[in-house]
């Protein structure tokens, strides 16, 4: 099970997110990108790879988002869905699948201000704020 | 008089300035200060921006103070509406104290045209300008860039897009630094930035980027507004974008470095995302050559989207009105600069302010000199936007600085709980004010209750004695992205 809440921010975007696993809390940011920039309901299928690589797990969900905020950008790709997903100890690859169309461009970035990673009560969690 | 806030004790020090000791956290090396009223003060302690002020001035050769514009609201590492000076070579370079958006900044055009000339070409006027300028684009851009030609963009700024028939001299000449930085490396711009910015010369963005058609409401000082060409009634186009991707990613780049790095130099930080370095290190000069490429980016993209603003006012108003439409200037928000202060050099950040140099300065316009810099502050959607000009009163209190805008009171899901985007879009519309948002949230989230009041906010910096007011413009129309 996957989610997100929107916190209350003086200026950019915060989101909580909370999921069962670890690929969970990286789908949840999936759908809170879609969420923020997806305009369109129609645009062709795309499949995207991407491998990231850090120790920080932190780091490696803001580097996830920053990877959604470029394709948005360069490939106009809104991601719906994982249908790979493998995390070792300092790597993430994946496959997302999703759509072409006219994302909006609203998120410019993921800072690393508030930005939390981690595990408790049986939940993973993480938190990020998001320059818009 | 102390005034009790939720995160700190602000001691006022005169009528529009209030001070958090430096004493109040162990880790402060200077007082943070802001400029405000009582009014504006129960507003900003409203979010955490105040203990991101504190945070500023912690770190490594800051000097004077920490200081907020009346504008200031919660930003990430440093507050929206932060102004930071270190002193050089030694003091940090902070990518967050500049932010994502390098160079965002605002530019004015003034029309050879009257509101009432205008007439019933209102709509279609604003509805050009939405055709006109993307709020994105795919490879190649509206402007077809090159490789080539987007790397002497950042070395050069707009003057390489004079050279290809796009804008005018004129244009460069009324912008901040002439619309060039000095010492830009593009190759300290990684190949992701290129390839973000390569399609975007010449699009506005979104979130609270806006071309806005305005008129002329009010004269304040009609010395300055006879300087820069303004009288009442008059048309004016507001452009605000910055450097679109290619500086979102030459910021994300160089905080992930400066996090790497920074203790190496033994900094310690109460906020990851003021990562920084000193200015000195390979890592600070490698960020201040990417962040000056990115500033000279968003300087040419603001040249090109007013190119197509006369383009479209060509379209619909006729050549002779687009022939007539003049530059009054172009300002940035987010930058560092190198400037002189009390005899030494400082690294000026400012996130979310503006330079407001007085009546004077060689950095100026001879135009423009003996009235003082000019400065532009967009209010909310559907209220007024401000003409000021710099006053001495920035160089010995801001580090030459004043207000960017408004600033926010509520936050985005706060406006959005309040209204729908397309109750305020009729809203707008019934005050007359044409509308063209692709996005009912982005609308929503933009609402003019969610800023604080612009009139208040400008206020504070005359009475501070940082810029005085020349006129007040009205929107007539907006573009969002």
């Amino acid at each position: 099970m996957n989610r997100h809440r929107f916190v209350e921010h003086g200026g950019e975007v915060e989101v909580e997110l909370e999921a069962t696993t670890e690929a969970g809390l990286f789908e949840a940011a999936i759908e809170v990108f879609a969420e923020l920039v997806s305009v369109d309901t129609e645009g062709p299928g795309v499949r995207h790879e991407i491998e990231l690589s850090c120790v920080d797990r932190a780091l490696l969900l803001a580097d996830w988002l920053n990877e959604l905020v470029y394709l948005a950008e360069v490939d106009q790709f809104v991601p719906e869905r994982l249908v790979a997903f493998e995390l070792a100890r300092d790597r993430l690859r994946a496959t997302v699948v999703g759509r072409r169309e006219h994302p909006s461009h609203l998120v410019k970035a993921v800072t690393l201000n508030s930005l939390e990673y981690g595990e408790r009560e049986g939940m993973w969690h993480g938190r990020v704020v998001l320059d818009v | 008089m102390a005034v009790s806030s939720s995160t700190s004790e602000l001691v006022r020090l005169d009528e529009t300035l209030w001070e958090i000791p430096a004493a109040t956290r162990s880790d402060m090396r200077v007082p943070a200060r802001v400029f405000a009223d009582e009014e504006l003060l129960m507003a900003i302690t409203g979010d955490r921006s105040l203990e991101q002020l504190q945070n500023v001035a912690t770190l490594p050769g800051i000097v004077e103070a920490a200081l907020a514009m009346p504008d200031i609201h919660q930003g990430y590492g440093f507050p929206v509406g932060g102004v930071a000076a270190m002193e050089l070579p030694d003091g940090v370079v902070s990518p967050g104290g500049v932010g994502y958006d390098i160079n965002c900044g605002v530019r004015l055009l003034a029309l050879p045209l009257s509101a009432s000339e205008l007439g019933g070409r209102r709509e279609p006027l604003v509805h050009e300008l939405s055709r006109a300028v993307p709020a994105g684009a795919g490879r190649g851009g509206p402007l077809g860039l090159s490789a080539a030609d987007l790397a002497e963009v950042l070395r050069e700024g707009p003057r390489v897009l004079v050279a290809r028939g796009i804008g005018r001299e004129e244009d460069v000449d009324r912008t901040e630094s002439q619309g060039r930085l000095p010492g830009a490396r593009p190759a300290a711009v990684s190949d992701r930035a290129h390839e973000r910015g390569v399609g975007q010369l010449g699009t506005a963005g979104s979130g609270n980027h806006f071309i806005e058609l305005q008129r002329v409401d009010h004269v304040f000082a009609r010395d300055a507004a006879e300087a820069f060409g303004l009288a009442e009634g008059q048309l004016t186009v507001l452009i605000h974008s910055g450097s679109r991707g290619l500086g979102h990613q030459v910021c994300t780049d160089h905080v992930r470095v400066m996090d790497e790095v920074g203790s190496r130099y033994g900094i310690v930080l109460p906020d990851r995302q003021l990562a920084c370095a000193p200015a000195s290190s390979s890592e600070g000069r490698a960020y201040l050559g990417a962040m000056a490429a990115a500033a000279n980016f968003a300087f040419a993209n603001r040249h090109a989207i007013a190119d197509a603003v006369r383009r479209s006012i060509e379209r619909v108003l006729g050549a002779a009105a687009a022939d007539g439409t003049r530059q009054i200037y172009d300002v940035a928000h987010n930058v560092a600069k190198v400037e002189r202060y009390g005899g030494r050099d400082l690294l000026v950040h400012r996130k979310g302010a503006t330079r407001a140099f007085p009546p004077g300065s060689p950095e100026i316009p001879a135009a423009y000199r003996e009235v003082g810099q000019p400065v532009f502050i967009p209010g909310s959607m559907g209220t007024a936007s401000f003409v000021l000009a710099g006053a001495t009163g920035a160089i010995e209190r801001s580090f030459g600085t004043t207000c960017h805008g408004a600033g926010r009171a509520l936050s985005r899901t706060a406006a959005r709980r309040r209204i729908g985007g397309a109750e305020l879009r009729r809203g707008l519309e019934a005050q007359g004010i044409v509308v063209r948002c692709a996005s009912n949230r982005a609308l929503a989230e933009e609402a003019p209750f969610a800023y604080k009041d612009v009139e208040r906010v400008v206020e504070v910096v005359e009475r501070a004695g940082l810029a005085r007011r020349v006129a007040r413009l009205v929107p007539l129309g907006v573009v969002k992205g």
